[in-house]
């Protein structure tokens, strides 16, 4: 809209949202500097700023001390895993859930939604004996397991909306062609979706990425450990040493930032699906 | 003849293709819901089930317990409306596109990027006694404010809620400001012809239009207040001081793991499942897409 507020107005509005950006990153610079100071400069001060800025002591620790690069290859390994399942089961849901007609659609796609609002830890519980009884716990599969098929219902939801818009024309024709359903998938279906599966795929990975609960109640070796949950109980054994626990907080934030500077587009669009009617 | 045929090809296609999800679902989801429902009413240490009727929840209702964790849940649900004005407040403020509008509102949204984990260490750090908050506040001559924070209730809370916020005033302020960028520009013309002021314009014209998103944030944030609180209490509070500051899923996961107390946990998850269907019921409300056409 074309701006009515006045020059004074203006310069009070810049004031404003500069301050809020300052309370916005302040702890995240906290984060930062405190990871490039020693144990005694930060009990020296917590406020200063560091001696060396070139001081990664911090960080050659984290990757000795607490086998690091383990942790971080299991996260990966684990959501990519929990994201080819969850994909693998949700795009043809979507596609039918979207376009085709068959008895019982209605219901159970509004049984998906309901799902999408039941509390996480109720589940918990009974996933945990379900997985004991087979003997998978402490194994990643559990924690695979859970992720994808908790993962289902929101993705089924978000790649159902982007698909109802679909000209339904071009999936007909798909289907005049003769193409199979395999092919029509991954010739027609698959492609189009691109930029919803890259809106759900942003969400899903950032959630089981940042996710605490499941690898704390199903993994219990550090070994299996994953970055978030090393950096909530593993680091934390050893939390007298402030900086190093803080240097562990940034190594596990990174690839969540690094995504959000790459993929902002896609991020905004999926948090404002809601939003706006 | 043909159009039959294919429509009936096309109704077993469906069931296939929705079938795998089903399963995925049904068999971590929906069976699960059906058996915490049954082990609510007996005492369960995950392997011995004995039937105890009501008794979880006569422990639950007449004792007591429930009133106590849901407190937590409800301080964090009072703290909402706040936090929604200052989402509000700035988006109006990025809307009005100054200088560096883009850029601050990358920067808003960085904290709700981060795990729930890294920020609640990170502010556990900060607020320790010895920590950078309280030495800032001796710098800044405010020495009578530094205290040991997480040592008392009220405290505790405010570093709960001050985190909540730090991690939600980005998102609000984008599904707010998703919210105002969608106005048709027409009406807020017309409100400029009828020589309405920018604050009259703001009450009578753009709020109200702001009424989804609104009630968008609203329906996330309530749902995230009553089951989404478990990471940032496990790494602030711990639900301490003693219980004060342990919301409902944080108990459950305590009663369940800690204390191996599975079917009290359980009657606990049916309390929370029925008092958050109220949020379901909106979601399906919000979201029915075939009440709609879709494409959005």
């Amino acid at each position: 809209m074309k701006s009515t507020v006045s020059l004074a107005g203006r310069i009070v509005i810049t004031g404003i949202l500069t301050i809020v950006a300052v309370s916005a990153l302040y702890p995240l610079f906290f984060m930062l500097v405190t990871s490039l100071r020693s144990q005694s400069e930060y009990i020296r001060d917590p406020l200063s700023l560091p001696a060396h800025w070139t001081d990664i002591d911090n960080y050659v620790a984290m990757v000795n001390r607490f086998d690091l690069p383990r942790l971080f290859a299991n996260s990966v390994v684990y959501v990519a895993v929990a994201w080819l399942i969850c994909l693998a089961v949700s795009l043809p849901a979507a596609f039918a859930f979207a376009k085709l007609e068959f008895p019982g659609r209605r219901a159970v796609f509004i049984a998906m939604i309901a799902t999408l609002a039941i509390p996480g830890i109720t589940f918990i519980i009974p996933d945990y004996v379900l997985l004991a009884d087979v003997g998978l716990i402490d194994s990643p599969i559990s924690v695979i397991l859970v992720w994808a098929a908790t993962g289902v219902p929101g993705t089924v939801f978000l790649l159902a909306a982007f698909m109802r818009a679909l000209p339904g024309d071009v999936i007909d024709a798909a289907a005049v062609d003769g193409a199979g359903y395999f092919q029509a998938m991954r010739r027609v279906i698959l492609p189009m979706s691109v930029p919803a599966i890259v809106t759900v795929t942003i969400f899903n990975v950032t959630g089981w990425w940042n996710d605490l609960l499941t690898p704390l109640v199903f993994l219990q070796s550090d070994q299996q450990a994953t970055v978030t949950l090393g950096a909530a109980t593993v680091v934390t054994r050893y939390g007298s040493d402030l900086p190093l626990l803080v240097t562990g907080l940034v190594l596990a934030a990174l690839p969540p930032v690094l995504v959000y500077i790459v993929a902002q587009r896609y991020i905004r669009r999926g948090l404002v699906l809601g939003a706006v009617r | 003849m043909r159009r039959s045929r294919s429509r009936r090809r096309g109704a077993l296609t469906g069931v296939v293709s929705v079938l795998p999800a089903v399963l995925l679902v049904g068999a971590f989801m929906w069976y699960p819901l059906v058996t915490t429902v049954y082990h609510s009413f007996t005492r369960w240490d995950g392997m011995v089930t004995r039937w105890v009727g009501l008794a979880n929840y006569r422990r639950l209702f007449a004792d007591g317990d429930i009133w106590q964790y849901l407190r937590t849940n409800l301080v964090f649900f009072l703290s909402i409306p706040l936090i929604l004005v200052m989402c509000l407040v700035v988006a109006v403020l990025l809307h009005e596109q100054t200088p560096g509008a883009r850029f601050f509102r990358s920067v808003y949204y960085l904290p709700c990027m981060l795990s729930v984990v890294v920020v609640g260490v990170l502010m556990r750090s900060m607020f320790l006694p010895d920590g950078v908050v309280n030495r800032g506040l001796s710098a800044a001559g405010l020495h009578a404010l530094s205290t040991d924070w997480l040592s008392s209730t009220v405290t505790a809370f405010v570093v709960l809620i001050l985190t909540f916020y730090w991690q939600t005033l980005g998102q609000g302020a984008l599904v707010f400001l998703a919210g105002l960028s969608a106005m048709p520009p027409e009406v807020i013309e017309a409100s400029q012809m009828d020589g309405a002021g920018w604050w009259r314009r703001l009450f009578r014209v753009v709020l109200p239009m702001q009424t989804p998103a609104i009630s968008y944030f609203l329906v996330i944030n309530t749902s995230y207040v009553f089951i989404g609180l478990f990471s940032l209490i496990y790494t602030i509070t711990k639900g301490g001081p003693g219980t004060s500051t342990t919301p409902l899923d944080y108990e459950i996961y305590l009663s369940a793991f800690q204390t191996g107390d599975l079917g009290y946990a359980s009657a606990l998850s049916v309390v929370l499942l029925l008092l958050v269907s109220v949020i379901a019921w909106l979601q399906v409300r919000n979201f029915d897409l075939f009440s709609r056409n879709g494409g959005r």
